[in-house]
């Protein structure tokens, strides 16, 4: 019988990405490049997003994004369409991008140089959370559809993100959706997390939205 | 598979333990895991195998440990056990409770030669 020893670690878990993600994220701040992790549900209209925040704000800013899907690459075919330059990444069967993958993202991209770096992260609002990217803000998209007690259900996604977009409030009347209780309800787990009211549809809030983006990567 | 890929997380820590001890084998791995952290320790022990597979720890055993969460009532600073008593204080029936613990998730120790 062989001796065993034990061998103390207690190690957060997640600690190795955590250092990873902050590194990253320091050298890209040194880089005067500003990465953007977008986050939601399946079906919550980050795509559709994207496509009008770039639109809005190509004109001022160089922007590259990297889209993390399981498979396919959809999404980087309907973003290109756009004029930017992207990247799609598999993650090969997981559902969150961490630190390390996102490295090897901005490595292929060859995204030195740019102004904004927009990260379209695996749709979940698990996962992503609990992985530091190495982003500079994290922004997550709630769609009315999904229901104004998603803050309750999945509290650390809201507590993760600096910005949060409730999108589709285009079609908030045909819903049970109570914009100022899902507010009150975030604002009770992050206080400091900004919300915009948008349509990715109609146009409304992108305004708004994207003027706030631009003065956050331009250090405004 | 969000539990897999944490998985894999974990069989590189524990692989980064082994390669600076100059460890021969690794008996068993020790968790600890909060009630509150979304990781569901069923499911853990149900992708160990598939994670450790083709490494040094095909053979390792895996331990939970599950670590209560406790709240502190708002209004009457109880400390309580909250999934027990379904967040509500015990003492005054208070529903304002701040969460101290329970989100945990911990590689704690390995046994290992």
């Amino acid at each position: 019988m062989r001796e065993f020893r034990v061998l103390e670690i207690k190690e957060s878990i997640f600690e190795d990405n955590n250092k990873d993600a902050q590194e990253l994220r320091e050298q890209l701040k040194s880089e005067n490049t500003f990465l953007l992790n977008l986050m939601s549900s399946p079906g919550a209209g980050k795509t559709t997003t994207l496509v009008k925040t770039i639109e809005s704000l190509k004109e001022r800013l160089s922007i590259a994004v990297m889209e993390a899907d399981i498979d396919s690459d959809v999404d980087a075919r309907t973003i290109s369409e756009t004029g930017v330059k992207v990247i799609q990444l598999h993650t090969g069967g997981m559902c969150h991008l961490d630190a390390d993958m996102t490295r090897q993202g901005l490595k292929g991209l060859d995204a030195k140089g740019t102004d904004l770096v927009i990260l379209e992260n695996v749709g979940n609002l698990v996962c992503p959370a609990e992985f530091d990217t190495g982003a500079t803000k994290n922004a997550m998209i709630l769609s009315v559809p999904e229901g104004d007690d998603k803050p309750l259900k999945y509290p650390l996604m809201f507590k993760v993100s600096d910005v949060l977009l409730i999108n589709k409030i285009d079609v908030m009347e045909y819903f049970d959706f109570d914009l100022d209780l899902c507010i009150e309800r975030v604002k009770k787990l992050n206080p400091n997390i900004k919300i915009f009211p948008i349509s990715a549809k109609t146009g409304e809030g992108i305004k708004e939205w994207t003027d706030w983006l631009y003065n956050e990567v331009k250090g405004e | 598979m969000h539990e897999l890929g944490i998985m894999f997380h974990i069989v590189d820590q524990v692989l980064r333990v082994v390669e600076d001890n100059e460890l021969s084998e690794v008996e068993a791995i020790v968790l600890q895991v909060g009630e509150l952290s979304s990781v569901v320790p069923r499911y853990l022990h149900a992708c160990f195998p598939a994670a450790t597979s083709g490494t040094m720890l095909e053979s390792t055993k895996l331990e939970v440990e599950v670590l209560t969460a406790n709240g502190i009532c708002q209004n009457c600073n109880k400390v309580f056990a909250v999934i027990e008593y379904d967040r509500v204080c015990p003492q005054c029936y208070s529903e304002d409770i701040e969460i101290i613990s329970g989100s945990e998730f911990y590689l704690k120790e390995i046994r290992a030669c």
